[in-house]
């Protein structure tokens, strides 16, 4: 099946946010969205964007059961490593699971790849959880190193109330 | 010893930042992971595109450290993009130097971050921590943080240069 990779478009936030929606749920996580489409737009195409996004788009004669061509997205930004210097996050990868098998999960992660590349970046850094094991083995195929089993990295988060007392330093 | 002020790290702190940074690596026991120059951090982080922020501590002349320090700790960090809540704060880095703990040095340096966060409209503050590191975890615990890797199973992950090589010329 043919498809394209692009970078997204202002106009594509409403496939972006419903494919996240369809991500999250699979996460089993669907009431932490609190974001739609406008704020990805203002967010990733104002005059400082905090994020990049490539889509996947399929001809219309291969559109999904509900009418849709755009089947796929990666969501990534820039980081720095103290030790390393300029890295990427991967923060998403999602492809429809009617469009999976045909190798367009691996073409939006290799155009990630090659971004990287252009920016002079050294590393590709991304999360899985650790029940998600198709995510898993499809990594680690691809060279991919688990820092939590090999180093013992975990995350950490000040959200919400947390962050506000922080701020505050509240008792 | 109470006197100490945090401001935002200028190009003439690199050195000492680097300096700080190894000494990080070193208690992490990866110094020898650290790759990064003075010339590195000085394009990346005072350039056209600034890959990350930094806030430093410095004392004066007379508290120096014991090799003739000012510059006795700092934190890295920069935006990054959640699709479910939008912009965080990531903190890449964040040291004190072991002669001036214990002075509420290290709690000004992340109630600043997360004024910063907060003013910046974050909706948190990310970021990892290795599992063996009890004394740092203990910390942010009791400042309200959370461990998502416990809470939700996240893992970390990353892909080095000659697998992102390899991914880019399969395309």
């Amino acid at each position: 099946m043919k498809f394209t990779i692009c970078a997204a478009k202002p106009e594509d936030c409403k496939d972006i946010a419903r494919m996240i929606m369809e991500l999250a749920v699979y996460e089993k996580m669907p009431d932490q969205v609190k974001i739609s489409h406008k704020e990805l737009e203002r967010d990733g195409f104002g005059r400082n964007p905090f994020y990049q996004c490539l889509v996947a788009e399929v001809s219309e004669d291969h559109k999904s059961k509900d009418g849709h061509t755009k089947v796929g997205y990666s969501l990534f930004f820039y980081t720095y490593s103290t030790w390393k210097g300029r890295t990427v996050y991967m923060e998403d990868l999602y492809v429809m699971p009617e469009y999976r098998g045909k190798g367009i999960g691996k073409a939006l992660m290799a155009t990630v790849a090659k971004v990287a590349k252009e920016q002079h970046c050294v590393r590709l850094q991304f999360s899985v959880l650790d029940w998600n094991k198709p995510s898993l083995d499809f990594y680690l195929a691809k060279g991919a190193e688990d820092l939590t089993a090999k180093e013992g990295w975990h995350f950490l988060r000040f959200h919400g109330i947390a962050l506000d007392n922080l701020a505050r330093e509240a008792p | 010893m109470a006197n100490f002020i945090l401001r935002k790290a200028e190009p003439k702190d690199v050195s000492d930042i680097l300096r700080l940074i190894k000494e990080l690596a070193k208690f992490e026991e990866m110094e020898d992971q650290v790759i990064l120059t003075e010339k590195d951090l000085l394009e990346d982080g005072f350039g056209d595109h600034p890959f990350y922020h930094c806030i430093v501590a410095e004392v004066p002349k007379q508290h120096q450290s014991a090799d003739g320090h000012m510059i006795i700790g700092f934190a890295m960090y920069y935006f990054t993009y959640d699709p479910w809540i939008g912009k965080l704060l990531y903190l890449e880095d964040f040291y004190v130097m072991k002669e001036f703990r214990g002075f509420g040095i290290g709690s000004e340096i992340l109630k600043k971050l997360s004024q910063t966060a907060v003013r910046t409209r974050c909706s948190s503050m990310h970021f990892i921590v290795a599992e063996w590191n009890k004394p740092s975890i203990e910390f942010y615990k009791r400042r309200g943080a959370s461990d998502l890797s416990l809470e939700e199973g996240w893992r970390l992950f990353k892909i080095d240069k000659q697998n992102l090589l390899k991914m880019t010329n399969e395309e």
